[in-house]
């Protein structure tokens, strides 16, 4: 049997289904089970990235040709997202090895792997209603992730969610319906070819229907109210979680029907503009925050707006350009989230005022802080400071100055908060109490590998353009989509 | 004022749906994919059942999600509910009328659970809805004999297994056929009870599932009734 992205699938549901059997005699094979797993995932990833180069792989399932039964669509795009998730998945699995996570152990472990594998189903299905089953796989698991601590703010947060998380899939669902009844397929490529018969008044309405949808889960302004409450209550990892994977496979999806099915260019202002919106509001708002996690969570709001300002711009070097936010802020943002898991672990409280002087008391910790904190600002000898350089020049070709104003100004904003939070690491008087407990091994292998990732790419940024290049094409080239989509 | 603009938005909203419904021919005969299964049903699938066809075998795979979804949602249930004491239900005893009659009604529904998801293919409804009938008779139990227990290792076991058997009758198609979830076996003389390749096992692994997962549900939402 040769690897095929069926395996993103499959694999990780048969492991939740063993998990509760397993877990009847050994607790700790079970907290070895998804780690095992996203590994083997990674492997199968890397090794099948060389052939999608060639040609993308569609793979039919149930073995009815498309548009009659469904297909997996796993370009270039889908190839290097796909690795991403899963190698950030690993990671995040092994800082929540040691990390004290409250029981039914075998419960977070199954709701941790499907939320990965509902992720990754989104960026690989060819077919428009196969992505909703997978959206559900992924929210529902990241609803119940989110009050996992079975506190009273992780319900709050989690009702929120899950409030408006189910619009997003209601909105979504009509969209569905109403793209069958206008063109009688559900195969991504087959509606393109049809979507021009489409009369506009529907085809608008679908659009918008589309966008709300995603826009939910993606954290577009001004549907992103559920996103700080979610990432500061849910159980630390999973804030790495919803940040780097989640987030990610929702804007995937956007982009790709932004590009394949609505690719006239007021879908691409609409972006655009939304971007810079929700990228202003959310960095204004992050200055504000008290606690460490919200803080995190309204900057990753920011960072999606960027990466929206730069699919809105929708050239070729634009769309490279967002692809690589993407990637650095998968990275950057996860060993952010981890880091601050151990911060407020060890300072006892989510308040930004009570991590002062942790510099001195926990160094490890407090330096992949302050690392990811330096990288996610943009500085120069690390990771992001390519992408945003990208974005900047991208966007000045295409002529929109007012959003390079913008975008400089969130930056120092950014910046503001984020050295604020380092220098009280850094600069403050030692108050904490605690010198005992110390960050587990498992915990500091994991932030060090995101971090040598983030200066590895600082110094050699073609390390990571030579996979996003193709990825762009296979995402701007909409006619290779439809050939190979329908496997002609 | 808040209320006033939502009522307006929404009447925008509303009569802009409506609008593009309106434009949606409904019942007659047009060129989709839909027609294409309703003409190749019994050749391609064995299944004389149409909806079934395309539940388990053309959109098989949307199921195998649909199976997850709930899954996740009795997991994450589970999760949340979670209580290290095992609880115990504190409903009122019911009447006898009411205690002879679930007794005597309990074998009777969920045989006709079991059957509706064995004649899947054959006759309306299938694996989720004689899970779902399944649960009813449970249900009843539950809200008749307070001392009525499920064993709850039982119901992990069976939930488990039988979600392994629909992902492993997936590799099948993979292993022996060309792709995932491909029949693999002979379609059968169509409307025989042993026909339609794969749909009957993975109807039968989903109605033990879906029974499984609901009847666990109600367990933990009745026990935190206070």
């Amino acid at each position: 049997m040769n690897f095929s992205p069926v395996h993103f699938i499959a694999v990780p549901l048969l492991a939740a289904f063993l998990i509760p059997i397993i877990g009847r005699f050994s607790k700790e094979v079970v907290k070895l089970i998804p780690g095992a797993v996203l590994l083997y995932l990674s492997y199968v990833a890397i090794s099948l990235y060389p052939h999608t180069l060639q040609k993308p792989i569609v793979e039919i399932i149930a073995g009815f040709k498309p548009p009659f039964g469904i297909t997996l669509y796993y370009g270039p795009l889908a190839a290097f997202l796909v690795t991403m998730i899963m190698i950030v998945g690993f990671v995040i699995w092994l800082y929540s090895y040691k990390f004290i996570i409250r029981e039914p152990l075998e419960k977070y472990y199954m709701l941790f792997l499907l939320v990965i594998a509902g992720a990754a189903g989104i960026m690989i299905t060819g077919d428009i209603f196969n992505m909703f089953v997978f959206l559900e796989i992924t929210s529902i698991a990241a609803y119940s992730l989110t009050a996992f601590l079975r506190d009273k703010d992780g319900a709050e947060a989690a009702f929120k969610y899950l409030l408006i998380g189910s619009f997003s899939s209601t909105f979504y669902l009509i969209a569905v319906m109403l793209i069958y009844a206008n063109t009688g397929t559900l195969n991504i490529a087959d509606i393109a070819t049809k979507m021009q018969s489409v009369p506009n008044q529907p085809k608008i309405f679908i659009m918008i229907l589309f966008m709300v949808g995603f826009g939910i889960e993606s954290e577009l302004f001004p549907l992103n109210g559920w996103a700080p409450d979610a990432y500061s209550q849910a159980p630390s990892p999973i804030g790495g979680v919803f940040g780097g994977i989640v987030v990610k496979a929702s804007t995937y999806a956007m982009m790709r029907f932004a590009f394949v099915l609505f690719d006239f260019r007021s879908t691409f202002e609409f972006i655009l503009v939304m971007g810079v919106i929700t990228m202003v509001i959310a960095e204004m708002s992050a200055m504000r925050q008290q606690q460490i996690k919200r803080m995190l969570a309204f900057s990753s709001i920011g960072q999606m707006g960027l990466v929206m300002i730069a699919f809105g711009v929708g050239t070729d070097a634009s769309v490279q350009a967002a692809l690589f936010q993407i990637f650095n802020h998968a990275i950057i943002k996860t060993l952010l989230f981890l880091a601050a898991g151990y911060l407020v672990f060890h300072s006892g409280s989510k308040k930004i005022s009570a991590l002062d002087g942790l510099g001195h008391n926990k160094p490890i910790t407090s330096f992949f802080f302050a690392l990811g904190a330096l990288a996610i600002i943009g500085l120069p000898p690390f990771a992001g400071f390519w992408s945003k350089l990208y974005i900047l020049t991208s966007t000045a070709k295409g002529g929109f100055l007012t959003v390079i104003v913008l975008i400089l100004i969130s930056g120092i904003i950014e910046a503001v908060y984020y050295l604020r939070v380092v220098s009280r690491l850094y600069f403050k008087k030692d108050v904490s109490k605690d010198s005992v407990r110390r960050t587990p091994l498992s915990g500091i292998v994991a932030m060090g590998v995101l971090a040598i990732v983030i200066i590895l790419i600082g110094f050699y940024p073609h390390l990571i353009l030579e996979y996003i290049q193709p990825a762009a094409h296979d995402l701007i080239d909409k006619a290779s989509y439809i050939k190979f989509g329908l496997l002609n | 004022m808040r209320k006033v603009t939502a009522i307006f938005v929404l009447a925008i909203f509303g009569f802009y749906m409506l609008s593009v419904f309106l434009t949606i021919p409904f019942g007659e005969k047009r060129d989709n994919v839909g027609q294409h299964y309703l003409a190749n049903t019994v050749k391609e699938t064995g299944a004389v059942n149409t909806v079934t066809s395309i539940v388990v075998s053309y959109r098989g795979f949307d199921t195998l999600g649909e199976v997850t979804v709930l899954f996740l949602a009795a997991t994450g249930l589970g999760a949340i509910l979670f209580d290290k004491k095992g609880k115990k239900r504190r409903l009122q005893h019911a009447s006898l009328i009411v205690r002879v009659g679930a007794h005597l009604l309990y074998p009777l529904i969920v045989l006709l659970g079991a059957y509706v998801f064995v004649h899947g293919h054959l006759t309306p409804g299938g694996g989720f809805q004689g899970g779902a009938i399944i649960a009813t008779g449970v249900l009843l139990m539950f809200m008749s004999y307070r001392s009525f227990e499920t064993s709850h290792k039982a119901l992990i076991y069976i939930e488990s297994l039988a979600g392994i058997v629909f992902v492993l009758a997936g590799f099948s198609g993979l292993i022996w056929g060309q792709s995932f979830l491909q029949n693999v076996l002979p379609l059968g003389e169509p409307g025989r009870l042993l026909s339609a390749g794969i749909i009957p096992i993975i109807y039968i692994a989903v109605g033990f599932k879906v029974g499984a997962e609901l009847t666990g549900l109600l367990d933990n939402l009745l026990k935190t009734i206070k």
